[in-house]
């Protein structure tokens, strides 16, 4: 079956999720385009895990279309989508050293050393990973696991990337310093992606376009004003909140 | 008190053995003497020099070795099923019962199909027997894998590009080598040990190191008795061996053991 044409990056149409018999999200549609981050904000259990885990080709969609680069994915086991799942917990392989994670979705393609050792080498340095290489991964702080996740992520040059909340766990200056450092190699290598948060000022910082899922659906906004002035996102709240804070009574 | 406690603990393990070894090179031992009266290497000689022994030693290697292989492959590969069937409960239940049953329970209630299937007084019988008890504690043991920490490891091996071959291969089995040879160390002694199941099934027949020494027993030969019960203490004695050798394992997973 052949949809309509879409543009380059990820499209949604009609997309239902059922989650314990339950549908939990209703006619989502959205386009990612080429090149940029989604940021989508929704509360604990808003169903953001959810819909990723079925873009990603880990969970069934009820009903809808996902399509990647104008291909027509939701009927394609997860390993053929070319979709990446990272996860809140940086989950990267016990058995396996640092560099050898960064190369596990290189190595599944190819066997030539060098050219594994060609992709992997420029991520290591583009992530601040010099010296960590032969690490053993539970050596590792919360925000270098963090990193080595997001760079086995991007070694096999994903068509779309899903984070789910990949920065929660971290501390808030090593999120701050994940937050730039995802900003800029998602634009210096052209990264599609979609970022899962319940924090509203990274919803802000990471995304090129942003949606909300609430109530079972999921609103695309045109640009960054029209969320900013959705008083549900709470940003007005927010700005108010910093300003009563700066006066001498504080915040209510 | 702390050093009294652990004194205490070391004699009560060692001391059983240290006794294997003292009546299995003593000429004489009478009670109360803290040590033999003499000392000789005749019941070591006698063990060699008895022919089905050596047999019996190596039919116990191939029936546990089997026993091991089979049940704990079948245990990996079947436990994902145990717990995610929709009757798991009643699944994990059934799969404890061979343990709530004592092994001579167990081979009473087998005994009679086993003979009228020609299975009774084979190697195969026995090592069928044992297999039940072998696997039952295998699936046990390797439905702890399957929780959401190794689901969320093939799932991130799956986006990566892995096929559910490969996700296997490079990231199940690695991650769980210390629960595979666990269950192949246990499992083997399941049948290593095992005595009511090889009297029972094997129907006399099946001589195993176990049944020897019980015969050497039987006879009143306790030096014999001893020197094989050292034998038969051997492979479990080689795997803590070879087990304090290994680096401990780091990750800090369910699988820490």
């Amino acid at each position: 079956m052949t949809g309509p044409v879409s543009p380059q990056g990820l499209r949604v149409t009609g997309l239902a999720v059922r989650l314990g018999g339950r549908t939990i999200l209703r006619d989502v549609e959205f386009t990612v385009g080429h090149r940029s981050t989604l940021a989508v904000i929704g509360a604990s259990g808003s169903g953001k895990t959810s819909l990723l885990r079925v873009l990603a080709g880990l969970g069934d969609a009820a009903a809808g279309c996902i399509e990647v680069d104008r291909r027509r994915v939701d009927r394609l086991p997860a390993h053929r989508r070319g979709i990446v799942y990272l996860n809140q917990e940086p989950l990267l392989f016990p058995h396996l050293d640092v560099r050898a994670n960064l190369a596990f979705g290189l190595r599944l393609r190819s066997r030539d050393a060098a050219r594994v050792a060609a992709m992997v080498d420029p991520l290591i340095e583009a992530l601040g990973l010099q010296g960590l290489e032969r690490r053993d991964p539970l050596t590792l702080s919360g925000g270098e696991r963090q990193r080595v996740a997001f760079g086995r992520a991007l070694a096999v040059e994903p068509a779309v990337l899903l984070l789910d909340e990949p920065f929660a766990s971290l501390d808030p200056a090593t999120r701050l310093a994940m937050q730039a450092l995802f900003r800029q190699v998602a634009r210096s290598r052209g990264i599609t992606a979609i970022f899962v948060t319940h924090d509203l000022k990274e919803c802000l910082r990471v995304g090129d376009q942003f949606a909300a899922i609430r109530d079972g659906g999921c609103r695309l906004y045109e640009d960054r004003p029209a969320f900013c002035a959705d008083p549900a996102n709470g940003v007005a709240a927010e700005v108010a909140f910093w300003s009563a804070a700066a006066d001498a009574s504080g915040p209510d | 008190m702390r050093r009294a406690a652990g004194i205490a603990l070391w004699a009560a393990f060692l001391a059983p053995v240290a006794l294997l070894l003292g009546w299995s090179f003593a000429w004489r031992w009478p009670w109360p003497a803290p040590l033999p009266e003499r000392w000789q290497a005749s019941a070591w000689t006698g063990l060699a020099a008895t022919g089905g022994l050596g047999a019996a030693a190596l039919r116990s290697l191939g029936i546990a070795g089997a026993v091991a292989l089979v049940a704990t492959s079948l245990g990996f590969v079947t436990s994902r099923s145990a717990v995610e069937a929709r009757s798991g409960v009643a699944l994990r239940w059934l799969l404890h019962l061979p343990f709530a049953l004592s092994p001579v329970v167990l081979g009473v209630g087998l005994e009679y199909s086993f003979l009228r299937a020609g299975l009774a007084g084979h190697m195969v019988g026995v090592a069928l027997a044992q297999g039940i008890l072998a696997y039952a504690y295998a699936v046990i043991l390797f439905c702890g894998l399957w929780n959401a920490r190794t689901r969320a490891y093939l799932d991130g091996a799956a986006t990566l590009g892995a096929t559910p071959r490969q996700a296997w291969i490079r990231v199940l089995l690695p991650i769980a080598r210390p629960l595979v040879v666990l269950c192949l160390v246990q499992t083997f002694l399941i049948s290593w040990f095992d005595y009511a199941l090889v009297l029972l099934i094997g129907e006399g027949r099946v001589a195993t190191l176990t049944t020897s020494l019980y015969q050497f027993l039987l006879a009143g030969d306790l030096r014999l008795a001893a020197a094989s019960g050292l034998i038969l203490l051997l492979p479990p004695v080689i795997a803590l061996a070879v087990r304090a050798q290994r680096r401990p394992p780091t990750f800090a997973g369910e699988w820490d053991l």
